[in-house]
């Protein structure tokens, strides 16, 4: 419970959704490239999976940290560092979505150099891409709440 | 006083006095008044630029 006093109710929520945000990953990219399956139902079970899993984890996480710590609302200086966090977030998306316009264009180009870059294969790029950004966004938030402690 | 209830009294979060006081963090003009109103100082009393 002491380790519990070092850290706010906000930071305890990032810390989770960081923590998150990396199982989510770990878990789809690992099943994703060891069935080998980028389309099909296969991808659909292994969607549905991941999104249980993400709300049960919510659900008993979450819950935990807002019943152990005080909820706090917020003041200047969080959103400070959420404008922060987002600005990061937002160049780590774009530079995802500019990179997924020339894989499409280089793709049209080069198609035998490359492979075929089917719906499933840009719907998982994006995904990434989305909890890349999520995660840029936690980690900055985090860094500026530990630095200034 | 406390951290806790200056924090409440400011209507901030404790981690923003603990940053404040380690001069890691700089308040907004309407904070450094609101501190100052709670110890019922000057705002130049209550912060200095250092």
């Amino acid at each position: 419970m002491k380790f519990l006093n070092n850290y706010s109710n906000r930071e305890l929520n990032i810390w989770a959704e960081l923590i998150l945000n990396i199982l989510v990953s770990l878990f789809f990219v690992s099943k994703v490239f060891t069935s080998n399956q980028f389309g099909g139902e296969v991808l659909v079970q292994i969607i549905s999976t991941t999104i249980i899993l993400a709300i049960v984890y919510s659900i008993v996480v979450f819950g935990a940290i807002n019943a152990l710590t005080k909820r706090e609302e917020k003041d200047e200086r969080d959103y400070i560092y959420e404008l922060k966090s987002y600005r990061i977030s937002y160049y780590l998306s774009h530079g995802g979505i500019l990179g997924i316009i020339c894989l499409i264009v280089f793709n049209a180009l080069y198609q035998e150099n490359i492979g075929l870059l089917t719906p499933p294969k840009i719907a998982m790029i994006l995904l990434i891409i989305a909890l890349l950004s999520s995660t840029g966004k936690s980690l900055t938030q985090l860094f500026n709440y530990r630095k200034n402690i | 006083m406390t951290q806790a209830e200056l924090a409440e009294k400011a209507s901030v979060t404790r981690q923003t006095i603990i940053a404040l006081e380690a001069q890691k963090y700089s308040p907004s003009l309407e904070l450094a008044f609101r501190i100052a109103k709670v110890f019922d100082v000057p705002l130049e009393e209550a912060f200095q630029y250092n």
